[in-house]
């Protein structure tokens, strides 16, 4: 067990977005800070930084997590899904596509935390109802939409996926191209 | 010629629901927003709010914290005044009260969360941690909350502002005594709006870089309202205007807290000219809720006297708003009451009025501009009115308002508040809304379900909107301002469009609806178009407020656009040995009108205008790029109307929505899908301020809503699926008949979630007047009923 020294950096590392990453925080500092300050992930968006909003919602081993809540040095050991995972680097994924299409986004400052929370939903339950959208999405708030539209792409991304055959991969959007 | 001109436009793109070109960046969290603006060498500041709601500074000691690491710099309200009095908020107005808010305070303290000093440091946490170094000797004053017992009273909230009353108003007062005494019917109420924060995701944020070797600040802000930050901060700080730029990046949501001037705005660039550094603030939550521009607070005692026809004979309102300690800019507590009361009669036949608004100051945050702003409070006690003198007379909601709607042949109507409503489908509206909500079969529903012990109700609201708010508007709600905005659109030698506009996006979609104008207006693909947005360097905005934009938007693209297509086609009339009158744009063509065969691509005019002197006219200007100003020719009104079902739940008194409708004209629309979106998040706002929402101060003017877990904001659970119908009566003010809509939601719902509500209750002869109906005060009206012994619920 390491001693946590308020003001002395620890090392980190962690698999982030495929990727092993080294960095160094000060211990107090959480996850969404370490990401968008030590990796450049700005993608992490800070609503509320008390765990209720689901804006910073990240995958953190298969988990979508609050990253507002865990601290960066908690991150040591573990794998990490950003944003900025999701797609390749030329077009968006489908799950993103979807949002698009379905106009699931006005503002975007909560659009990050939600393709999350619906990233580790469809991973695990690759058909959900409508209902069980809701209810999954009821811990991220958006402001803007009034949440239908945010269902409807959920929906028919998962009516999609399913037509195809695919489960989801996070990488759709680049094998596509 | 006339910054009112309607400029022609034909509808191409306008009208298809494209997707939106700004997704992409947002969807992969490449978008930056003001929190992703990092610069080298660039310092954080974090700000000592006041713990007290009413009170004197005595002393204050920074030494200590000034001494903390990291630290570069601290300031107090003293080190503030010396360089900036404060941001002076006035209007033209015999009688209104004029208040000058300080940077920080420096003496007296008016409300929780006001700022007191300022900690410069090279993170946030450090700024942080040298805040509770600051020593700090309050005095504290008697603290005004109560916003009624406040008028006359002995104390002060503000003691610049006497009595507490910034500004008193009878605007109409038309004799309605005799109409009350004769009427068959008076339905009255005081009716309660709650205190509410508008609460975008993303909270406010400032960045500011002075660079002393060219002397310019380049500042980054969260802001709907770049170009008047801009020349506020020119003005407040006395820098010079030209050397000044303020960029707009991805903002998170405003909803109209983003649309002021906030004192840490100017804090930001005054220490950024100190230090010779990068500074930034961004907001954490509980500072947004605590001190970002509250909301909506007003009180309405309004009665309504009807005939035993149910027609309406006139209207009495006496609003209170609950103002706060200082008047926000540009708005000042103007915007909620007084402007609110002025469209307590739209859209119905009301012959008299008596409209009288007491502005109040208390101590609290300053109250502003949240979406709506001004009319849903008079909306809600109104349309409660109607469904309660409906149920009196024996009549259905929707046939009493079609008894009163202003109708066709009534048009121009001009209210007795003195607007003129020379179009709109009011009456459609009633019966688009009935059709949708299949009346008569909820009727049969809501009996069936109270025979299970299940509580149903529906509440239908109708709305005007004043949309497109240019200087018409804003002198009709007594602001003596004046409001245009200007556009440059430049054709490229390729022939492809770039336009500069002022507008800026915190999540509309200008970026794609601008560039459909913009194609429209030149006959030309979407693709084809690139809106460059969110630098003051740019054109002129006022802001992107008020349902503006869109027609705004049109306005000025289409007026620039005019000037640039005439030079195109005097160049084309010559190459097609035409005359200009005759040349069309079309089709990314430029050809004789009725004759596309006698044409060429849009292209090789543009080209032959940069490169061909050859077939220039005589005297030709060969500028292909143009600014021009709008500001339509009156008020451009949209209307529609919501209904909600709601069931209250017996056992836990809580009001859930089941469903929702919505019927919106605002004219052409742009882009439905993006109309339909604005319908939606605004509905679910209108939502969260009917049954959730609320702002708590106690007595001692200590807000008790500080975080998200207390401070409650619709969820996907709370919010269901919407059914939205569309009408259409183009506005004849705007090219291509456009009007704005983006308010009317959250105008209309709260009225319609409580008339449900009401509704709902209204078998056990209680009421709810005062909002968010809350579970505590329906289980405080099913007392009263003495539903909840377990009786059976009335048939």
């Amino acid at each position: 067990m390491r001693r946590a020294d308020e003001d002395q950096k620890m090392g980190v590392v962690a698999t982030v977005n495929g990727r092993e990453r080294r960095f160094e925080v000060l211990p107090r500092v959480s996850l969404a800070d370490s990401l968008r300050e030590e990796l450049g992930l700005y993608g992490v968006r800070v609503g509320c930084e008390h765990g209720v909003c689901g804006a910073c919602t990240i995958i953190v081993d298969d988990l979508p997590v609050r990253s507002c809540l865990m601290l960066g040095v908690q991150a040591d050991g573990k794998t990490i899904r950003t944003v900025e995972s999701l797609g390749g680097g030329k077009e968006l994924h489908p799950l993103q596509q979807a949002f698009q299409r379905h106009h699931a986004l006005q503002c975007g400052f909560c659009t990050s935390g939600i393709l999350a929370t619906a990233q580790a939903l469809l991973e695990e339950n690759p058909c959900p109802t409508r209902d069980e959208v809701r209810e999954v999405l009821s811990g991220n708030i958006c402001r803007c939409t009034g949440y239908q539209t945010i269902v409807d792409a959920i929906m028919d991304y998962a009516a999609c996926a399913q037509a195809n055959d695919t489960a989801f991969d996070a990488g759709a959007g680049e094998s596509a191209t | 010629m006339s910054k009112s001109e309607i400029a022609q436009i034909r509808p191409k793109s306008i009208g298809t629901s494209i997707p939106r070109r700004e997704d992409p960046g947002l969807l992969t969290g490449r978008a930056r927003y003001i929190a992703d603006i990092v610069l080298p060498d660039m310092l954080h500041i974090a700000i000592l709010r006041s713990p007290v709601a009413h009170g004197r500074i005595r002393h204050i000691d920074v030494a200590a914290a000034q001494a903390m690491p990291g630290v570069e710099l601290v300031w107090t309200g003293q080190d503030c005044v010396a360089r900036c009095p404060g941001i002076t908020s006035s209007l033209e107005q015999a009688g209104f009260a004029v208040t000058v808010q300080p940077l920080l305070a420096h003496d007296e303290i008016c409300f929780v969360g006001e700022g007191i000093a300022v900690v410069v440091a090279h993170s946030r946490a450090q700024a942080e941690d040298a805040l509770e170094r600051i020593d700090v000797d309050i005095e504290e004053l008697p603290v005004v909350t109560d916003a009624l017992t406040a008028v006359d009273g002995a104390d002060l909230a503000n003691a610049a502002v006497a009595s507490n009353m910034i500004y008193h108003s009878n605007r109409v007062t038309d004799p309605v005594d005799e109409a009350f005494a004769s009427a068959a019917l008076t339905v009255e109420g005081r009716f309660k709006t709650p205190r509410v924060n508008a609460s975008p995701m993303e909270t406010r944020g400032f960045v500011a870089s002075h660079d002393w070797t060219s002397a310019a600040l380049t500042c980054w802000s969260a802001t709907q309202m770049p170009s008047f930050i801009k020349t506020m901060i020119a003005i407040f700080l006395q820098f010079p205007e030209q050397n000044l730029e303020v960029i707009t990046p991805a903002v998170g949501g405003g909803f109209g807290q983003k649309a002021h001037l906030h004192p840490e705005e100017l804090l930001v660039c005054m220490l950024s000219i100190e230090l010779g550094r990068p500074v930034s603030w961004i907001e954490d939550r509980q500072e947004n809720l605590f001190r970002a521009p509250q909301a909506k607070q007003q009180l309405n005692e309004m009665a309504l006297a009807v005939d035993n026809d149910g027609r309406f004979l006139a209207l009495r309102d006496r609003v209170t708003t609950d103002s706060g300690a200082y008047n926000s800019l540009p708005w000042t507590p103007l915007v909620e009451g007084h402007a609110g009361i002025l469209v307590a009669t739209d859209p119905y036949r009301i012959s008299a009025l008596s409209a009288e608004s007491l502005s109040v100051a208390t101590n609290k945050c300053p109250i502003g501009a949240y979406r709506g702003v001004g009319f849903s409070a008079p909306t809600l006690a109104r349309e409660v009115l109607i469904d309660r003198a409906a149920r009196k007379l024996g009549l259905s909601p929707f046939e009493i308002r079609r008894r009163n709607v202003i109708r066709q042949e009534d048009f121009p109507y001009q209210t007795r508040a003195g607007m003129m409503i020379r179009e709109g489908s009011f009456l459609e509206t009633v019966d688009r809304l009935e059709a949708m909500v299949g009346y008569e079969d909820f009727r049969k529903r809501q009996q069936e379900a109270r025979k299970e012990g299940r509580l149903l109700g529906l509440g239908i609201s109708i709305f005007s909107e004043i949309s497109g708010i240019g200087t018409r508007a804003l002198n009709f709600l007594d602001y003596p301002l004046t409001s245009h905005d200007t556009a440059t659109v430049r054709v490229e030698p390729t022939g492809k469009v770039t336009v500069t506009t002022g507008i800026v996006t915190s999540g509309q979609g200008h970026p794609t609806t601008l560039a459909q104008i913009a194609a429209d207006a030149f006959g030309i693909p979407v693709e084809d178009v690139t809106i460059l947005a969110g630098s003051t360097h740019h054109a002129v905005g006022f802001g992107t407020v008020a349902s503006r934009s869109a027609v705004f938007g049109a306005g000025t693209i289409g007026r620039a656009a005019e000037i640039v297509r005439g030079r195109m086609r005097a160049v084309a009339a010559r190459l097609l040995q035409a005359t200009s009158d005759e040349i069309e744009m079309a089709q990314g063509l430029v050809h004789v009108r009725d004759d596309p065969g006698r044409g060429m691509p849009f292209a090789a005019v543009a080209g032959a205008a940069y490169f061909a002197e050859a077939t220039h006219p005589e005297d030709f200007d060969p500028a292909l790029e143009a600014t021009a100003a709008f500001d339509p020719s009156d008020i451009v009104l949209a209307n529609g109307g919501h209904a909600v079902i709601v069931e209250i739940d017996l056992e836990t008194c809580m009001a859930r929505v089941e469903k929702m409708y919505a019927v919106e004209d605002c004219g052409r629309m742009i882009n439905p899908m993006i109309v339909e979106g604005q319908i939606r998040g605004g509905m679910a706002q209108g939502v969260g301020m009917t049954l959730l929402e609320e702002l708590i101060h106690d007595d001692r003017g200590q807000l008790t809503t500080s975080t998200f877990q207390d401070y409650l904001l619709p969820t996907s659970r709370d919010i269901p699926d919407i059914e939205i119908s569309h009408l259409e009566t183009p506005s004849s003010l705007v090219p291509g008949g456009i009007k704005g809509m983006g308010e009317s939601a959250m105008i209309s719902t709260p009225a319609a979630v409580a008339g449900a509500v009401n509704d709902a209750l209204a078998c056990f002869d209680v009421a709810i007047e005062q909002f968010p109906a809350s579970p505590q005060r329906i289980f405080e009206a099913l007392s009263e009923a003495a539903v909840l012994d377990g009786a059976s619920l009335p048939n």
